[in-house]
């Protein structure tokens, strides 16, 4: 019996490889043949007409961006719309030009009129669907009328025509053929306004569209000929996402085998279904990214070559990159875990007052976004109107001149970093301290030695994993870190490889590869790290957690007990009170350089700027949408992985536990650079500059977050709370509702706000991957920030920090007061 | 009250044999006991009745359905069986009336019915006053009683007990044991009790088995395995006892390691064999067939723990505590024995000693 059972799953495999391969031979052909010249030539034709069926919602766009502009603007949009319709015709066939001058020359005073009344016509023939109205308004029109738009229409139809099929002159007798020149002049006034980021984006979705359409077209045109069966058109037409899905297949197939076999089990276990499709997920999103991103690495432009690597440490500016890069890191590192270390353990384990409140207090500052402060300390820090270089000049008499800080340098950078990055390691370091068996330390101080010695020889030695991986986490994440150095670095020509790799890509196409070379470096030695602290030092990790909960012991500060929490105050208000206060500050005034009390200098425009503003507005809902289906999705993803690590012993339930751990240590900005390099549609998914890009970095970056959450809830509860329910005789779905799921719901909310809260705010990723549709409010931030108003993008800066605040609080009240971040 | 028939159920996880050739019959109200040591497969068997281990093969029915084996496996919530866990599972988040409430609910019982199945409930494992509270609020021994009532809450035919003393103190311990063997007779419901102490398992059950190493090594009424255990292993596992080497020679068991003394044997055991003496089986007499040294002797109390070295062996000896007066360190004294337990000298010892040490 259980042999037919493991012929049939053998045979499964065999048909889904076959299919697999299959699937690769043919999508390769498929490729082959749509990229074949004699199907090329009449492709323009075929994808445009389809085009036109995007043409209304097109125009619609158009239109309202063309609203929005001021007069000056519109009358110059305009002008260059002509320039470019004139410039189009002239391109397509010579003596067009001509025709149209004269046709322009006789509407003299309406030019700009008229270029905007022929793309509107475009419009109006926008599409099978619209040509009868079309023909019903050239009805309804003066003769004189009909003949001028005939005419138009035929100067834009000019010079293809004579490469067109048979039949296509009658075609264009009626209006069909018109609808190809509506989109191509839409495509001329789009990259009319190249300058402009809203309708270069026009352009690139145009451009898209024409791509997909055209084979989709080429095969709906060769199926109704009866030239090839439906199917090989389907291939041809999907050829790239063919040969994805056979890969994808075959990949699957080939896991599903090894795992099959490594546990002589040969019946197909839904699990394994669970599993592929996670891992097939991140195949797709993180593996091929990454390592298309070290393919290019060495082979720039398909062939091997160090080229990359060698511009990369010949070229003074990324040298000069690379290296603030690994000395901010470092520093901060040291810095961080000088800070954090003490910190925690008066925090965790002394007499100090409010101990609770400071632990509070320093973790929160975890949840901020790193922009926030780095904008608050260059109010700060700023040479010539900084709070703290204005107070100093006046305490130490100094005459005017900058100074005497200047954050706008590698240690003011530094400075910053530390401020932001230090609660990582502190988090780490008390976490440990708190879980340690406190019974070691009594033995310690049984045996003679007092407390300072104590912590030297028993707790710091114990200590030194936790502290070293909290160390590492510091230096990776300041290491690529964007938020940071694009605010204080770039303008003081403190470049680091973050910032260049944002540059680079901005820069267009030919810089990617530079790109692509400071992002392999980054991502090393964010692997290298990754390796260490997980792989390394998770097994020298001494301390000892017993089963029973642990109340470390508490060392008495004695008259030190004073004196130390006020210096730790001190901190607080230098590290947390007035960077968020100057926030505050600035956020009402009109000149950034004077008082608040000035009462010239205060306002509350700003904030009602940040409120009425329909683009905010619409940023914050782009945030909020995002974030929440991030969230939302990684979550689900977390539960499923939770029940298979916790509740399964299923082989393979640590590959997609490996891989989601990898994104995780990935650096954003090397995440978003492979998605632009792999899913513009040449791997078979086109999801550029669309809000799934977006979403699936978030995904990649923050899941592990929730996941962590997750699955630790989930091995605190025994199994036998949900064993016990079964036999109740309540199925296992009436067990997840009614006992694990009510068990682990604060988990799982905390697990849902640590994907959505730096998703909302998130900055690094957003930079490289947004679009004019997908702005999110860490962007608009960002470009308030650098491009229009500091005091505005204080406000939404301060808001910002509301919300997240906000957050955190709801999350204490939903989860009881067990979560808060 | 429901019957439960095991027909040569094996269990394994990957190459290692847990459970071998398990064979056996629970009957209708029966107190069965599973005893071994940790690790012995004891709990897999449970939780295969339960259903939440499948047999690797073999049957399981209860009451004369087929439950688990071949293609049939019905799942745990559909067994209708009570159990109790070692760690109690009872849920944090509800408070004791809703945690025992919890089957009935999910039976679609009527409100009311449930009222009073639960308050009838609570009253037997006498927790009535606390329904109200949650888990947290309760102490170990409360906990292990909101578990028992739940499990007994729906009237299961079965009840299964998972070691559901070892977390408690002794002394609650005892109580509880009493409490629980009370109240299955008062309901005459099926108890498999799986424990790794040998006092509960004799004090509360109708049959042991005694399980080593995956294998059943016997099955019996307490006194049956108390007093004629089949193996060296069953000698030990259960009371204490010391282990002698001898050879049966005309009707006597020769010790070589006393010096060549020698006890009276009647029974069909012949040539090289193990001996196995319980303390409380040798006494102290004015004569008898074993000469020794009493060498120490503790009091205990009710009993005296005495030491008598009989040639190069040190013998162990319960005395009465009120013979405490009577006891020199340093004379010679006679000792009588009962019950010898002989088995063959076939090198079993030697494999629990290894194993042991």
């Amino acid at each position: 019996m259980r042999l037919t059972g493991e012929k049939i799953t053998k045979i499964g495999l065999a048909v889904c490889l076959a299919l697999g391969i299959l699937c690769v031979i043919y999508g390769i052909k498929g490729q082959q043949a749509s990229s074949d010249s004699e199907l090329g030539s009449e492709n323009s034709y075929q994808a445009i007409y389809a085009l036109s069926g995007n043409a209304e919602k097109t125009w619609n766009t158009l239109e309202s961006d063309r609203g929005s502009l001021s007069d000056d603007q519109r009358t110059q949009t305009d002008g260059s719309v002509r320039t470019l319709v004139r410039d189009f015709w002239e391109n397509r066939k010579a003596g067009a030009g001509e025709e149209i001058d004269a046709f322009l020359e006789e509407n003299r005073d309406s030019e700009a009129k008229l270029a905007w009344k022929l793309l509107f016509a475009a419009d109006m023939t926008g599409g099978p669907k619209v040509s009868a109205a079309l023909r019903k308004k050239l009805a309804g029109m003066p003769s004189e009328e009909q003949q001028l738009f005939r005419r138009q229409l035929l100067c834009c139809i000019a010079d293809e025509s004579a490469a067109l099929p048979d039949g296509t002159e009658e075609a264009l007798e009626g209006l069909t053929g018109t609808d190809r020149d509506a989109m191509l002049m839409q495509l001329a006034y789009t990259s009319a306004c190249a300058g402009n980021d809203q309708v270069t984006e026009h352009v690139n979705q145009l451009k898209k569209s024409v791509r997909d359409r055209e084979k989709q077209l080429t095969a709906f045109r060769m199926i109704a000929t009866g030239e090839v069966t439906w199917l090989w058109q389907l291939i041809i037409s999907n050829s790239r996402t063919v040969i994805l899905l056979g890969v994808a297949l075959i990949l699957d197939v080939l896991l599903l085998a090894l795992l099959m076999a490594a546990d002589r089990n040969w019946q197909l276990n839904f699990k394994w279904v669970l599993i592929l499709l996670i891992v097939d997920f991140l195949l797709v999103f993180e593996v091929l990214p990454v390592v298309y991103m070290l393919i290019k690495g060495v082979f720039p432009e398909g062939s091997f070559s160090l080229e990359t690597v060698r511009r990369l440490f010949s070229y003074p500016m990324n040298l000069e990159a690379l290296k603030n890069t690994l000395i901010a890191g470092f520093a901060t590192m040291i810095l961080g875990t000088m800070i954090a270390f003490p910190l925690a353990w008066l925090v965790g384990r002394t007499n100090l007052y409010g101990r609770k409140f400071f632990r509070a207090l320093f973790v929160m500052t975890y949840m901020v976004p790193p922009y926030v402060g780095a904008m608050a300390w260059l109010r700060l820090m700023n040479p010539n109107v900084g709070f703290i270089n204005q107070w100093l000049r006046i305490l130490f008499g100094l005459s005017d001149a900058p100074g005497p800080l200047n954050v706008y340098t590698l240690p003011g950078m530094i400075w910053v970093l530390t401020t932001f990055y230090y609660p990582y390691a502190f988090i780490t370091i008390s976490r440990a301290m708190e879980k340690m068996d406190p019974s070691l330390e009594e033995a310690s101080r049984i045996s003679g030695a007092g407390p300072v010695r104590t912590i030297l020889r028993v707790t710091l030695p114990m200590m030194t994993p936790s502290l070293i991986a909290g160390a590492l986490l510091v230096f990776v994440s300041a290491a690529s870190c964007y938020g940071i150095p694009s605010i204080i670095g770039t303008p003081g020509n403190v470049n680091t490889v973050t910032t260049r790799i944002v540059e680079y890509v901005s820069m267009g196409q030919q810089s990617i590869n530079d790109a692509t070379g400071l992002a392999v470096f980054l991502m090393l030695v964010a692997l290298l790290i990754l390796f260490i602290s997980d792989g390394v030092l998770a097994k020298k990790q001494y301390v000892t957690v017993s089963g029973k909960s642990v109340n470390p012991t508490i060392v008495d500060l004695r008259r030190w007990r004073t004196p130390l929490t006020v210096l730790v105050s001190l901190f607080a208000v230098i590290m947390v009170v007035i960077p968020f206060g100057v926030i505050l500050t600035t956020s009402f005034k009109v000149d950034v350089g004077k008082s608040m009390f000035d009462a010239a200098n205060f306002t509350l425009a700003n904030w009602t700027g940040v409120f009425s503003r329909g683009e905010t507005i619409s940023c914050l809902k782009n945030s909020l949408i995002f974030a929440s289906v991030a969230a939302t999705v990684g979550l689900v993803i977390a539960c499923v992985m939770s029940y298979l690590l916790q509740r399964t012993r299923i082989r393979g339930r640590g590959i997609p536990n490996f891989l989601i751990t990898l994104g995780s240590g990935t650096p954003s900005v090397v995440i978003a650079l492979g998605l632009i390099m792999t899913m513009r549609g040449n791997f078979g998914v086109n999801i550029y500059n669309t809000a799934y890009i977006l979403i699936i970095a978030y995904l990649i970056k923050y899941l592990m977050m929730g996941m962590r959450t997750v699955v630790s809830a989930m091995s605190q509860i025994h199994v036998s709370l949900e064993e016990c329910s079964q036999i109740s005789g309540a199925s296992w779905l009436r067990t997840m509702v009614r006992i694990t799921g009510p068990l682990i719901f604060p988990s799982i909310a905390a697990g849902w706000f640590l994907i959505f809260i730096p998703s909302f705010y998130e900055l690094s990723m957003t930079t490289l991957l947004y679009s004019s549709t997908t702005k999110t409010i860490g962007f608009q931030l960002y470009e308030y920030w650098t491009f229009t108003s500091q005091p505005m993008s204080c406000a939404m800066a301060f808001g910002i920090l509301l919300i997240v605040i906000g957050l955190n609080f709801l999350l204490n009240r939903l989860t009881k007061g067990e979560f808060s971040i | 009250m429901s019957t439960v028939t095991i027909r040569h159920i094996t269990k394994s996880f990957g190459n290692h044999v847990v459970l071998q050739d398990f064979n056996e019959t629970f009957g209708d109200g029966e107190f069965i006991t599973l005893l071994g040591p940790s690790g012995c497969g004891k709990t897999t068997m449970l939780r295969m009745i339960a259903g939440f281990e499948h047999p690797t093969s073999g049957e399981l029915y209860i009451d004369d359905q087929l439950v688990s084996g071949g293609k049939t496996f019905l799942p745990p919530e559909k067994r209708g069986i009570g159990m109790v866990f070692q760690s109690y599972a009872v849920w944090p988040h509800m408070n004791v009336y809703e945690n025992v409430a919890y089957p009935l609910q999910i039976r679609k019982e009527p409100k009311d019915k449930i009222r009073e199945a639960v308050e009838r409930v609570l009253e037997i494992v006498h927790l009535s006053q606390y329904a109200e509270r949650l888990p947290s609020q309760l102490s170990g021994g409360q906990q292990q009683r909101v578990a028992l009532a739940r499990a007994l809450v729906a009237a299961p035919k079965l009840l299964l007990l998972d070691e559901p003393l070892s977390n408690l103190d002794a002394k609650l311990r005892e109580t509880m044991r009493f409490e629980i063997k009370e109240i299955q007779r008062r309901i005459g419901i099926t108890v498999v009790y799986v424990t790794h102490d040998q006092t509960e398992a004799m004090a509360m059950s109708d049959r042991i088995f005694l399980i080593n190493r995956g294998v059943v090594q016997q099955s019996g009424t307490p006194r049956e395995i108390y007093n004629q255990p089949c193996n060296q292993f069953v000698a030990d596992f259960l009371g204490k006892v010391d282990f002698f080497k001898g050879e049966v020679r005309d009707g006597k068991i020769v010790f070589p390691g006393m010096g060549g003394q020698s006890l009276p044997y009647s029974g069909e055991r012949t040539g090289r064999v193990d001996v196995a003496i319980r303390p409380e089986n040798l006494s102290i007499a004015a004569e008898g067939p074993l000469t020794g040294t009493l060498e120490t002797c503790y009091y205990l109390g009710d009993v005296n723990d005495c030491r008598i070295r009989v040639g190069e062996t040190l013998v162990r000896v319960t005395a009465p505590g009120w013979t405490a007066e009577e006891m020199k360190t340093g004379e010679t004294v006679h000792l009588q024995a009962r019950n010898l337990m002989v088995f063959p000298d076939d090198g079993l010892l030697e494999e629990m000693l290894t194993i042991q040490t």
